[in-house]
């Protein structure tokens, strides 16, 4: 069944273009130029119950924008869109209750109170009762291993536990669908693994609809089984997550770090220097020859190797690319 | 009704997160009122009557006025609406199962039910140091249609910023409408110098204004004056609340589609 449907789904905003210096903000006051810009460019979108998706795109792509049509935030100005049935931009509050949305960098927790003081009142917002209320932040709290910083005030908490104490905030009253945007932001590895696991358990355990948008490509390949991708507020793919790295994903970026100076042009047996120092090479390889400029690396015995993906913009850029040229 | 109170006791604890805050706030009340003594004092020093007032019932006044007037603190409602809305945190609001405007009004019953406790201790240590022969309202129906009218007066200046703050979504920058509605009520409530000091045609117009019933009548009334107005002042403010509702939610189905969640 699907929860989510739109159809040419477009939302093009107004901005005010302001002449540069005193001069053009004097002008300003009597006399605006406005420009259009199409955030959401006819994106049609099904998506079923049950389901982890990613949204992915450079920044600016229009994936934020998507979402906030999506939980009746803002108003799309052409197109169709249905979730669970409603027309979002309603905000009724009887669909309000089926979804919850976390925004990295926009909190709803109470900064000067407790965490516990927020689900309090998340609570009776959502109208739980009070057994199944103790019963979620039971598990949630478990689940998280937060139980010590439940009566601690929001403001000394850190920005992971912080991310913690918003999703157990926002999954209290056992939502439908779980809008997240860059839940992961500024988190360490650490908290960012951590609050992957958890989310991954919510989905399957309770069977919650995720939506999520990230800029790591580690969220989006541990979690979404199933990716959008955005750009220019076009959708531009639309399908299995492993199946778009596998087309799409075509190097790795390797660095090392050795004691000794070494020679770094034996390791380009078919791959770009990124960096070059005499202790320090980053190179990006393609990525069925990573294994055989690993072993070459290891000859010279290097302190420290790391691997690491293709970051999202670059893969966004090659679809996009694929397409034009198609 | 219940996320409604939850509302409200968040806030009220909200409130007493910060002691610093709490300190300060009294010690200003105080002030405030030391002020009131010594400037009343000196002008009663030469006579005994001001416009029918007396040392004592001037003073019974302006405590209760500022009382009623520090209770009145909706304005930071237009204030915080207008910078939600322009740096896009207004959604947190708008994803919430609750009515926004309920919310604001909840969270503002929450704030002044600290306020209360507070100013209230703070009016009755005043009227004990300076020995102030407390006038006060002898009828009950008088005094139940006082209290009411600062319930509704209330209620109204939280329509009124809350109007304002959705303007935002229209004009982008309120800054003028919150000056015009401070300068009014400045003048209108009589919070600083008692109306009946004003020319009466002047007063006369102030009247049809909602202000007049927010501190400034509810005062006179508990101070045991203006008695004929207290049935109509609560018409009047009540129809002023109907107004301004109606002026609210056909605002938010005009403009809230302008919404466009930018910012942070």
């Amino acid at each position: 069944m699907n929860v989510i449907e739109t159809e040419n789904l477009t939302k093009t905003y107004k901005r005010y273009k302001k002449r540069e210096g005193i001069i053009g903000s004097i002008q300003g006051l009597w006399k605006r130029e406005y420009e259009e810009k199409n955030a959401v460019n006819s994106v049609n979108l099904k998506i079923e119950e049950g389901e982890f998706i990613g949204l992915i795109g450079p920044n600016g792509a229009g994936k934020t924008t998507l979402i906030k049509m999506l939980t009746g935030i803002i108003a799309p100005t052409s197109g169709r869109i249905e979730v669970l049935g409603y027309y979002p931009n309603d905000l009724k509050n009887e669909f309000k209750e089926k979804y919850a949305v976390v925004m990295g960098q926009k909190s709803q927790l109470f900064f000067e109170l407790t965490a516990n003081d927020t689900l309090r009142l998340f609570k009776e917002i959502y109208g739980i009762p009070e057994a199944e209320y103790q019963e979620r932040k039971q598990y949630f709290i478990e689940l998280f291993g937060v139980e010590k910083l439940m009566n601690m005030q929001v403001r000394t908490l850190s920005l992971g536990e912080r991310m913690k104490m918003e999703l157990i905030a926002a999954l209290l009253h056992n939502p439908q669908i779980l809008f997240l945007d860059e839940p992961t932001i500024g988190l360490d590895a650490i908290a960012s693994r951590q609050i992957r696991g958890f989310l991954k358990q919510v989905n399957q355990e309770k069977g919650t609809t995720i939506i999520l948008t990230s800029h790591y490509m580690e969220d989006i390949k541990t979690l979404c089984g199933r990716c959008v991708v955005i750009n220019h507020g076009s959708k531009i793919y639309d399908g299995r997550t492993e199946a778009l790295f596998e087309k799409y994903q075509n190097s790795k970026k390797i660095t090392a770090i050795f004691e000794q100076p070494v020679d770094g042009s034996r390791f380009l047996t078919d791959g770009l220097m990124l960096e070059d120092t005499p202790h320090k090479k980053v190179i990006s390889v393609p990525k069925e020859k990573t294994y055989q400029v690993l072993q070459a690396i290891m000859e010279e015995n290097p302190s420290d190797i790391s691997v690491e993906e293709e970051e999202i913009g670059t893969v966004v850029e090659r679809i996009y690319k694929g397409r034009s040229e198609t | 009704m219940s996320k409604y109170i939850e509302v409200g006791r968040t806030y009220l604890k909200t409130q007493l997160a910060w002691r610093g805050d709490v300190l300060f706030h009294m010690l200003f009340t105080v002030t405030k009122i030391l002020f009131a003594c010594l400037l009343w004092g000196l002008i009663f020093e030469e006579r005994e009557m001001v416009s029918g007032f007396t040392y004592h019932s001037m003073l019974s006044y302006y405590i209760i006025s500022s009382f009623l007037s520090q209770l009145e603190k909706s304005g930071g409602i237009s204030e915080e609406i207008t910078y939600k809305i322009r740096n896009g945190s207004f959604s947190n609001y708008m994803v919430l199962p609750i009515s926004i405007e309920g919310y604001f009004t909840a969270m503002e019953a929450g704030i002044v039910l600290f306020y209360l406790g507070f100013d209230l201790a703070a009016a009755f240590i005043w009227v004990f140091i300076f020995r102030i022969e407390f006038v006060f309202v002898q009828s009950g129906f008088i005094f139940c249609c006082a209290l009411l009218m600062v319930i509704i007066g209330l209620f109204f200046m939280v329509q009124l910023n809350y109007f304002l703050g959705i303007l935002t979504l229209k004009y982008e920058e309120i800054s003028t409408f919150l000056m015009i509605k401070n300068n009014l009520i400045s003048l209108v409530t009589g919070s600083i110098v008692p109306l009946t000091l004003f020319p009466e045609a002047v007063v006369r117009y102030m009247k049809l204004l909602p202000f007049y019933y927010v501190t400034y009548l509810p005062s006179m009334l508990l101070t045991g004056r203006c008695r004929q107005e207290a049935v109509t002042g609560l018409f009047v403010i009540s129809g002023w609340c109907i107004v301004m509702q109606i002026l609210i939610v056909y605002t938010w189905k005009k403009y809230s589609r302008k919404y466009d969640g930018v910012g942070i």
